[in-house]
């Protein structure tokens, strides 16, 4: 990142190169599989506009790790915010069980939510089921739903961002 | 866009970056506050009768109190524009030197409120003029904090923003003190608090809003 400072495209582009796959892992184990793609370029932007702020005393991974954390909350928020929104097709996998598993750290994060959020939000935006099917399958009204995700998620961004280290 | 397309376009025509400095950022917030309460002071707003109100301990409580709040605080500020840094700890610490500070406050009795109601001895009007010059006073510092924490690269966006307008709140304070005339502790703790939070709240409300990592 120093060398990628002073203006080393060729230094730069490997390192990027690096940080895609670190990313990769970070975010699968705490995002849906469908916006993962999305959160890693969002944070590679993100560490290329703020690359003036690394110092080089200080050791690399932490400074990635805080960015990608916060990218992490501003994704969540985004999908607060599309919480009422029909989600598209790409969004549902054919394997549920991988994906659940896939983003192991936000699954154990719902297990801070009341039961009626996590299972919305685990059948909805985890499992990839319509307004609808999840209001079938919980037996909640589809505005119930829809308040009980934007809720849910409300409340494991504010506890990823009281948290210093979720895992 | 693949990660690929993206990381070639990132990395054609790398210019370099200056790097971050937080002595730098002292610097500029350390020069606009010498501007600033230089032309304050230097318009002839000072309160005629400072050579012997500085010689009590109201007074000193009151800029001490508040020189510690703009320190404080500013360190706070310009620490979280770093990725790292989380500015929560410190605002802890912030609002409970600012409580002490009014503690501190209740103690003082410089003898000028005695015998006089509440209500008089924080007399609204003034009070509400007094507040409103606070805020006037903290922009220029909110301006320059903001745009360093643009600059900077913070992760707890509404936390950094939080500390700005505590800085900015407390040196609009501060530099308000040097003209204000009310010598009671109750009033200054009523109506200084009031103008700096609005300023926090603003600040709180305003600055992270479109702030993009």
């Amino acid at each position: 990142m120093a060398a990628a400072q002073a203006g080393n495209g060729g230094v730069y582009r490997r390192l990027l190169s690096e940080l895609t796959i670190w990313l990769r892992r970070y975010f699968s184990r705490r995002m849906p599989p469908a916006v993962v793609d999305d959160a890693v370029q969002e944070t590679l932007m993100a560490v290329h506009r703020r690359r003036h702020t690394y110092d080089p005393r200080q050791p690399f991974l932490p400074w990635l790790a805080a960015i990608a954390r916060r990218k992490w909350v501003d994704q969540l928020r985004a999908l607060e915010r599309h919480a009422a929104a029909d989600l598209p097709d790409t969004v549902a996998v054919s394997d549920h069980e991988s994906a659940v598993v896939s983003a192991s750290v936000l699954t154990g994060l719902m297990s801070e939510l009341r039961p009626a959020q996590a299972s919305v939000i685990e059948l909805v935006k985890l499992r990839g089921y319509s307004l609808e099917e999840a209001s079938r399958e919980t037996g909640q009204s589809i505005s119930a739903v829809k308040v009980n995700i934007h809720r849910g998620l409300a409340r494991l961004t504010a506890l990823i961002v009281k948290t210093p280290d979720v895992e | 866009m693949s990660n690929d397309a993206l990381i070639n376009e990132l990395a054609a025509n790398l210019a370099p970056v200056q790097r971050r400095s937080i002595l730098r950022e002292t610097g500029f917030i350390v020069a606009l506050g010498v501007v600033e309460l230089a032309l304050f002071l230097g318009v002839g707003l000072m309160r005629p009768d400072m050579g012997q109100a500085i010689a009590v301990p109201y007074m000193w409580w009151k800029l001490g109190s508040l020189a510690v709040l703009v320190g404080l605080c500013s360190a706070i500020a310009i620490r979280s524009f770093s990725p790292t840094s989380s500015p929560r700890r410190g605002l802890i610490a912030a609002a409970a030197t600012a409580l002490a500070a009014a503690l501190v406050g209740a103690l003082i009795d410089p003898g000028a409120a005695a015998g006089a109601t509440i209500l008089e001895r924080l007399s609204p009007v003034e009070g509400i003029v007094c507040a409103a010059c606070i805020i006037v006073l903290s922009l220029p510092m909110l301006g320059m904090l903001a745009i360093l924490m643009r600059r900077g690269a913070p992760t707890h966006p509404e936390a950094s923003a939080l500390a700005i307008g505590l800085t900015a709140g407390s040196w609009g304070a501060f530099v308000f003190a040097f003209c204000c005339r009310a010598n009671d502790p109750l009033y200054v703790t009523t109506w200084y608090l009031l103008g700096g939070g609005a300023v926090a709240a603003i600040a709180r409300a305003v600055l992270p809003r479109k702030f993009r990592l």
